[in-house]
C-alpha cells in the first residue's frame, strides 16, 4: 500500500474551512446550550409542576434520542412543521442544541442540588427572593462546580458536531469525505480528519481541565 | 444586667407551634424579646430552640400561634416575609459565607442586591463593618482563606449591613474550633453593649451568664424556665434546669 498524502496539503483550503465550521458550530451549540440547559434546571426546580414536567419531557426525550436520529428528524420533519427551510448549518445546530441542552439541563440540575441548603437560606435571610438568592449565590457556585462536566460535554460535542455531516453541513468531517470521494485516498484523509479532531480537542480539554483548578470552589 | 420591663417588646410568640412530622418541635412557646435586650435561648440539643429562631425569620413558617414583630403578626406571602427579613439579621452555626464572594462582597451582598444601594456606597459600609469586627486587612479574602472564627465574624458583619433591628444567631460559637471561640463572643458582646437587640441560641453558659439580659431555657420544644442569668444560673426555680446545666458541668 501506497500513500499519498499530497492530497492532504492539496486540499488544506477545504480542511481549514471545514475545521473553522466545526469550531463555529460546537461554540455556537454551547453557547445556546448552556443558557438552555440552565433554564431547564431551573423550570425542573421551579415547583411549579407544568415547567416542571415540561423540562423533564424535554430532558428524556433528547437525551435518549440517538443523535443521529434528532438531526435526520431536524432536517425532515422541522421544514414541513414550522414552514420554514433552514439553511443545512442551522438545521444541524437546533439538532445539536437540543440535545446538549438536555444533557446541560441534568448537569446545572445535580449542580444546583449539591449546594448545601444553608447557602440559600443566607441569602433569602438577607431579604433576598428566591431567585435573587439563585442568581447571587446558588448558580454561581452550582456554575463552577459543574465545570468539569461542562468541559467533558464540551469535548464530545466537538466530536459529535461531525454527525451533522450527515445532513451536507460543510464542517470538517463533511468535507473530508467529500475529498475521500473525490480522490479515493481514504486513509490519508481519514487520518488528517484525526489529527485535526485530536489536535483541537486535547488542548480544549486541558484548557478547561485548568480553568477548574484555577476557578474551582473551595470551602 | 436585668431585664428593663419597660422597653418596647421587639418580638412576642404566642404559643408558638411547630412540628416536623410526627415530631413536636414546639409545644406552645409564649415568650418576649425587648428592645436592646439580649435573650439566649438555652437547653439540649433538639429542644427547639433553633426551631424557634428559624420561626422568627420565616424560614420555616409555624404551625400555629403566632409571632409579632414591633406588634405586627408575622406575614405568610413571600413578598411581605421578605420586607420583614431585611428587619432581622441572622447567624448561623456553619457562618453560611457565600464561597465565591471575598469577605468584602459577602457584607455588601445585602445592600447591594436587596437594598439596592450604589456599589460603592454598599462597599463603603462592608469596609466600615469588617472594621468593626477587626476584619479590615481581610476584606480581598475569601471564606476559605479565613479561620472558623473569622468567616463568622464576616457573617455578623454580613447580617448588620442590612441595618437589622435584631439580631438572631443560631448557635454561633457551635462549629468553632475552642481558640476562636473568643473573638467571636467579643464582636457580640460589643454589639450588645451598642445596645442591639439579640435573641441568642447558644451552649455558651459563661456568655449567657454575663451577657443576656434574659435566659430561656427550653427543653422538649417548651419552656420550662425563664428568668434573669442570675435566678438561672445561680438559683433555678425548677430542677430540670438545674439538672441541664450540671449535665455541662456547671457549677456556678
Amino acid at each position: 500500500m501506497r500513500f499519498d498524502w499530497s492530497v492532504v496539503w492539496a486540499n488544506a483550503g477545504a480542511l481549514a474551512g471545514g475545521t473553522e465550521l466545526t469550531v463555529l458550530l460546537a461554540a455556537v451549540t454551547m453557547a445556546l446550550a448552556i443558557p438552555g440547559g440552565i433554564l431547564l434546571a431551573l423550570m425542573r426546580l421551579s415547583g411549579s409542576r407544568l415547567l416542571a414536567g415540561t423540562s423533564a419531557g424535554f430532558t428524556e426525550l433528547f437525551r435518549n434520542l440517538p443523535l443521529i436520529l434528532v438531526i435526520y428528524a431536524a432536517y425532515y420533519i422541522l421544514p414541513i412543521t414550522v414552514g420554514v427551510a433552514f439553511s443545512p448549518f442551522a438545521t444541524g445546530l437546533i439538532a445539536l442544541c437540543l440535545n446538549v441542552s438536555a444533557y446541560n439541563g441534568e448537569t446545572f440540575r445535580a449542580g444546583i442540588a449539591s449546594i448545601r441548603r444553608g447557602q440559600s437560606e443566607a441569602a433569602l435571610a438577607l431579604g433576598m427572593s428566591r431567585w435573587q438568592a439563585m442568581r447571587e449565590v446558588v448558580l454561581p457556585q452550582a456554575v463552577q462546580r459543574v465545570l468539569p462536566v461542562l468541559a467533558s460535554t464540551w469535548v464530545s460535542l466537538f466530536k459529535d458536531t461531525s454527525l451533522v455531516s450527515v445532513i451536507a453541513v460543510g464542517e470538517l468531517a463533511y468535507t473530508a469525505m467529500r475529498i475521500r470521494s473525490q480522490t479515493f485516498r481514504v486513509l490519508e484523509l481519514l487520518t488528517a480528519m484525526a489529527a485535526i479532531y485530536w489536535a483541537l480537542g486535547y488542548p480544549q480539554a486541558k484548557l478547561v481541565d485548568w480553568m477548574n483548578r484555577r476557578f474551582g470552589v473551595s470551602e | 444586667m436585668s431585664r428593663n420591663d419597660t422597653a418596647a417588646v421587639v418580638l412576642t410568640y404566642r404559643d408558638v407551634r411547630k412540628q416536623f412530622g410526627d415530631f413536636v418541635a414546639l409545644a406552645g412557646v409564649s415568650m418576649e424579646v425587648h428592645k436592646t435586650e439580649v435573650v439566649c435561648l438555652i437547653g439540649p440539643s433538639g429542644s427547639g430552640k433553633s426551631t424557634l429562631l428559624r420561626c422568627t425569620n420565616g424560614l420555616e413558617i409555624i404551625d400555629g400561634g403566632e409571632i409579632l414583630l414591633d406588634g405586627c403578626a408575622l406575614p405568610r406571602d413571600p413578598r411581605s416575609m421578605r420586607a420583614v427579613r431585611q428587619r432581622m439579621g441572622m447567624v448561623f452555626q456553619n457562618f453560611e459565607l457565600f464561597p465565591h464572594k471575598t469577605a468584602l462582597a459577602n457584607v455588601a451582598s445585602g445592600p447591594l442586591t436587596v437594598m439596592r444601594l450604589p456599589r460603592r456606597e454598599a462597599q463603603d459600609r462592608a469596609a466600615a463593618l469588617l472594621e468593626k469586627v477587626g476584619l479590615a486587612d481581610k476584606a480581598a479574602s475569601y471564606p476559605a482563606n479565613l479561620s472558623g472564627g473569622q468567616q463568622q465574624r464576616v457573617a455578623i458583619a454580613r447580617a448588620l449591613a442590612m441595618q437589622p433591628e435584631v439580631m438572631l444567631f443560631d448557635e454561633p460559637t457551635s462549629a468553632l474550633d475552642p481558640e476562636t471561640i473568643g473573638e467571636v463572643l467579643s464582636v457580640m458582646k460589643a454589639l450588645a453593649e451598642e445596645g442591639m437587640t439579640m435573641l441568642v441560641v447558644t451552649h455558651e453558659m459563661t456568655f449567657a451568664r454575663r451577657v443576656a439580659d434574659h435566659v430561656v431555657v427550653f427543653e422538649r420544644g417548651a419552656i420550662i424556665e425563664q428568668g434573669p442569668p442570675k435566678q438561672i444560673f445561680d438559683a433555678p426555680l425548677v430542677g430540670r434546669t438545674r439538672e441541664f446545666l450540671s449535665h455541662l458541668g456547671w457549677a456556678g
